[in-house]
């Protein structure tokens, strides 16, 4: 039987070129980043401020709010699960860190060290127990979701007799942390220094998502467990490393906000970690995992920051943000989808 | 009401406990004819014959878990340990079928009464009618004012928002502002569009309104303000309907350099410190607590004694303000969670 | 037998509970060589080859390879002695590109750890240099799998098991679910890895696919071996009957004769 001898190489130079631009559509971002200069466009023609350093200031506070989470959150997606505790998560660790500053009065850095190794164990819990039982985890998060709403409500009511902790700024340390975490600059528009977190953080996930053995391993679970299994890809250690760096993300943004408004409601964070996946999803990331996007997250983050914002500086009926944000969902998933069967298809 | 009515009530209450069961049996069947309702009477013949029993009450509101239903629950509380009841306290988180199933459920365990909000009526009439004919009494409280009376309640313990609001409306004018923002944190809740009613009806100049996050996110609930008054430079007066809102809107007010004067209503202590640093110029108080101890005496007395109060009327428990007067004395009152 | 064989299986069985899945089957295989593992369903191969992949042990018998008995714990082990195991589902992730997928789980890196990463560049330039190098013609490394055909995307799978360093390449039904086309192609695949020195062992139902590529056959019936021929020994007819069970078939074939005899009378 005839073999096949190596082909010529010069047939690459015809691919790459053509390659380019169909590749650039390809890309899961494109559909949020279509989306984000629509909305931007819109609200730029309703609302006068909106394109300048003041409203800029305040979309980007938002969209920080929700991007911080939607990144990791984006990345456990990508992994094939979901964590619909990561909401409840921030408020749980907020109550914790200002417990510790207010009770037993510790210092500002210890306690925040302590938050953030709760959030590594309550992530190791849900990663545990969504492997070993084997459970979907929507089911397994939803558990840790009401079991950390109870919690947040019952033991702030019952250590506080309220349902917040307040004076978190009487504590030892809280300036310095404080300018790191929660503060705002370049007054008088007061961006938030969430954002930079924010934008850090979506550049560490992209590098670490695309770039890195581990972000390799983060697709292969995603999209098909068995067959990374089987070729040597520690999956349990990934799946359980992502659950622990949403927690842990969460428990950060916790500490966040509590150094920002110096006190913190026992009801905070609750109803976010839909958000977070509307982003998530708005970005190019499949709920069947396997595919996505860490910057086309923050992307769809920056989306719902301008719609949260833009709505009341347009000075439309507020009633009307969730609709609005629907109807946002609904279009970027559209487009993403058929963005994506027009990439397969050009490829034939 | 005054401090002096209170006392009144309470010694009333007091006297009552030493009363002779079978006295008040006696009593309780003359004054079915009174009432002419025979099949409460019945129940409450038959109920005091179980006297030595410790009555019970369920108090099921549309709460969700922030700080001005926790002081409703510590008056709840107050009061039952007080009066040597024993009672329950359950939140619906502002939906009502849910308020109707805990009422359903509380209803199951007979209760001798229950107390209940009714931010929305018609969604909890039915639940409250099978209550009803079980012989349990009802009495409202903080929202439902105008419905009390088709509910079946004996009274209504709370404050009529179109009043509390005007109140506010009026102090705010009186300040000299034209354009009034008005936040509110939670959708379609009647008392708070009450509220805004009344103040839309004394404020002499413009009112807009905002609907925020709420206080599952008071940071983004302050931006979202900061974002308004930046877009709308002409507002000079502020509204808010929940005291942490009030706290968001203080913040909102600094980001932007805003002399924009600030009302809000019910009390926190961050309010009550913002009022005394001038930050905030008053706080409609309700007087949440009372809301939650009077419904318990009002069915107490009725329970033990046939007693009514109010005469077909709400028993008003607002508006209070609460301005640089007088908020330090009260500041030390809201530590404890009793303000 | 004192040949040195790439690996041997000497009367290995395997019992499920009651079920006997192997019992007393022998089998070698040198290098550069192709041995057809052939059977219907159920005929024990399944369980062979996770023998040989290490995914289980045998109860009895011995697994021998270059000479010496060996014990097999994990995939992972079996891996770690150069037997790869392509399966029916290929162990490729369809929504990853050809070059990821080609490199999962031995990502080559570069640079200092914390900003260790995975040298992109030089995967995708030995992809697109070994799949040329095996006869695939892929037009672009960065499409994903799932967008090739089957027949291309076995080819993937065997090019990645080959430059690996495999020495034993199973190969698990992998023309099954293909047509007469893309089965060709993998079949090329097959003898492409063949003549780079690697012991192919290719597990299939399909006598007429084996046939074009097999040095030597063994039969599994039921858990137990009908004989190991050698191309020479044995014609395609021939492992077309043995396959079917032999006399099975013939009486099977007398029946259905008598049958429609019976209903051409009526």
């Amino acid at each position: 039987m005839a073999i096949e001898s190596a082909r010529h190489p010069t047939r690459d130079e015809r691919v790459a070129y053509v390659g380019l631009l169909a590749r650039l559509f390809q890309r899961p971002e494109i559909g949020s980043l279509v989306g984000v200069v629509a909305v931007f466009v819109l609200f730029t023609s309703t609302a006068t401020g909106f394109a300048e350093l003041d409203g800029f200031a305040r979309w980007t506070d938002e969209a920080s709010n929700i991007g911080i989470m939607a990144v990791p959150v984006a990345l456990l997606m990508i992994g094939g699960e979901f964590d619909l505790s990561a909401g409840v998560m921030t408020g749980s660790a907020g109550l914790l860190l200002g417990y510790l500053v207010t009770h037993p009065d510790w210092n500002i850095w210890p306690a925040i060290l302590v938050v953030l190794l709760f959030g590594m164990l309550v992530g190791l819990i849900n990663g545990v127990l969504v492997m070993k039982t084997r459970l979907p985890s929507f089911i397994v998060t939803l558990g840790t979701f009401f079991s950390l709403e109870g919690l947040n409500l019952g033991l702030t009511s019952h250590v506080t007799g309220t349902v917040y902790i307040s004076d978190v700024d009487a504590a030892h340390g809280y300036g310095l942390a404080r300018t790191i975490l929660g503060s705002s600059f370049w007054s008088p528009y007061d961006f938030q220094t969430r954002v930079i977190w924010w934008v850090g953080i979506t550049l560490v996930a992209t590098w670490v998502l695309m770039r890195t053995r581990f972000g390799n391993w983060i697709f292969a679970v995603g999209g098909d467990a068995t067959a990374a299994r089987n070729v040597g890809v520690p999956v349990l250690r990934t799946k359980i490393a992502l659950f622990m760096t949403t927690s842990t993300m969460a428990a950060l943004l916790g500490i966040m906000i509590t150094m920002q408004l110096r006190s913190i409601q026992a009801g905070q964070g609750i109803g976010r970690e839909f958000e977070f996946i509307i982003a998530a999803v708005v970005g190019g990331c499949l709920l069947t995992g396997g595919y996505g996007s860490a910057i086309g997250t923050s992307i769809g983050a920056l989306i719902m920051g301008m719609a949260t914002i833009g709505i009341p500086f347009s000075g439309w009926n507020s009633n009307y943000r969730s609709l609005f944000l629907g109807i946002i969902l609904l279009l970027a998933v559209l487009l993403n989808a058929a963005i994506r069967q027009q990439a397969v298809r050009s490829r034939r | 009401m005054s401090e002096r009515d209170e006392l009144k009530i309470l010694e009333e209450a007091e006297g009552l406990s030493r009363r002779d069961l079978i006295v008040k049996g006696g009593i309780v069947t003359a004054g079915a004819s009174l009432l002419g309702s025979p099949a409460v009477a019945a129940a409450a013949v038959k109920r005091s014959a179980r006297a030595d029993k410790k009555l019970s009450y369920a108090v099921i509101t549309h709460g969700a878990g922030d700080v001005f239903w926790a002081v409703v629950k510590k008056g709840v509380a107050k009061a039952a340990s007080d009066l040597g009841v024993s009672t329950t306290y359950s939140e619906s988180f502002n939906k009502p079928d849910k308020q109707a199933q805990l009422i359903d459920t509380a209803v199951a365990r007979k209760p001798n009464g229950i107390a209940v909000s009714a931010p929305n009526a018609s969604a909890i009439k039915d639940s409250l009618r099978r209550a009803e004919k079980a012989g349990i009494i009802v009495i409202t409280l903080n929202s439902g004012v105008d419905q009390f009376k088709q509910l079946g309640a004996l009274t209504h313990v709370g404050q009529t928002e179109n009043i509390a609001g005007a109140g506010a409306g009026q102090r705010l004018a009186a300040t000299g502002a034209k354009h009034l923002l008005v936040i509110f944190h939670e959708a379609a809740n009647i008392g708070l569009e009450q509220r805004f009613a009344g103040a839309k009806s004394t404020f002499k100049g413009k009112v807009s309104r905002i609907l925020v996050k709420g206080v599952t996110d008071v940071a983004t609930s302050t931006n979202e303000i900061r974002t308004k008054l930046q877009a709308d430079k002409s507002i000079d007066a502020i509204l808010a309907l929940n005291p942490q809102m009030g706290i968001a809107a203080r913040d909102a007010a600094k980001g932007v350099k805003s002399k924009a004067k600030i009302g809000t209503f019910d009390l926190s202590s961050d309010v009550i410190k913002a009022i005394q640093r001038g930050q905030v110029l008053f706080a409609v108080d309700q007087q949440q607590y009372e809301q939650g101890y009077l419904p318990i005496v009002f069915m107490y007395l009725y329970n033990t004694n046939l007693n009514t109060v109010g005469g077909g009327k709400p028993v008003l428990t607002g508006p209070g303000f609460v301005d640089k007067s007088n908020a330090a004395k009260v500041s030390a009152l809201a530590k404890k969670g009793t303000r | 037998m004192s040949e040195r064989h790439l690996l041997e299986v000497e009367r290995v069985s395997k019992y499920f509970g009651n079920v006997i899945a192997l019992k007393d089957v022998s089998a070698h295989l040198n290098a550069g060589e192709v041995l057809c593992v052939l059977g219907d369903n159920g005929a024990g191969k399944s369980t062979l080859i996770k023998m040989l992949s290490g995914v289980f042990e045998p109860d009895e018998g011995r697994l021998i390879m270059d000479g010496e008995e060996v014990r097999l714990h994990s995939p992972r082990e079996a891996r770690g002695r150069g037997v790869a195991t392509v399966y029916q589902d290929l162990a490729v992730v369809p929504l990853m590109s050809i070059w990821r997928n080609f490199f999962l789980g031995a990502e080559p890196t570069t640079g200092l750890p914390p900003a260790r990463r995975f040298d992109i560049r030089f995967a995708k330039k030995e992809v697109r240099q070994h799949l040329l190098d095996m006869g695939i013609d892929i037009r672009d490394p960065d499409q994903p799998v799932g967008t090739l055909s089957g027949g291309e995307r076995q080819g993937v799978a065997i090019a990645r098991a080959v430059y690996f360093g495999a020495r034993v390449l199973i190969l698990d039904e992998p023309t099954s679910a293909l047509g007469v086309k893309p089965a060709g192609v993998v079949l090329r695949n097959i003898l492409q890895a063949r003549n780079r020195g690697v012991g192919v062992i290719f597990i299939t139902h399909n006598p007429h696919h084996a046939y074009p590529v097999g040095d030597r056959f063994v039969i599994l019936n039921r858990g137990q071996s009908l004989g190991t021929y050698g191309r020479k020994e044995i014609d395609q007819q021939e492992l077309v009957r043995l396959m079917a069970g032999g006399s099975e078939l013939s009486e099977l074939q007398h029946e259905l004769q008598v049958l429609s005899a019976e209903i051409a009378r009526t």
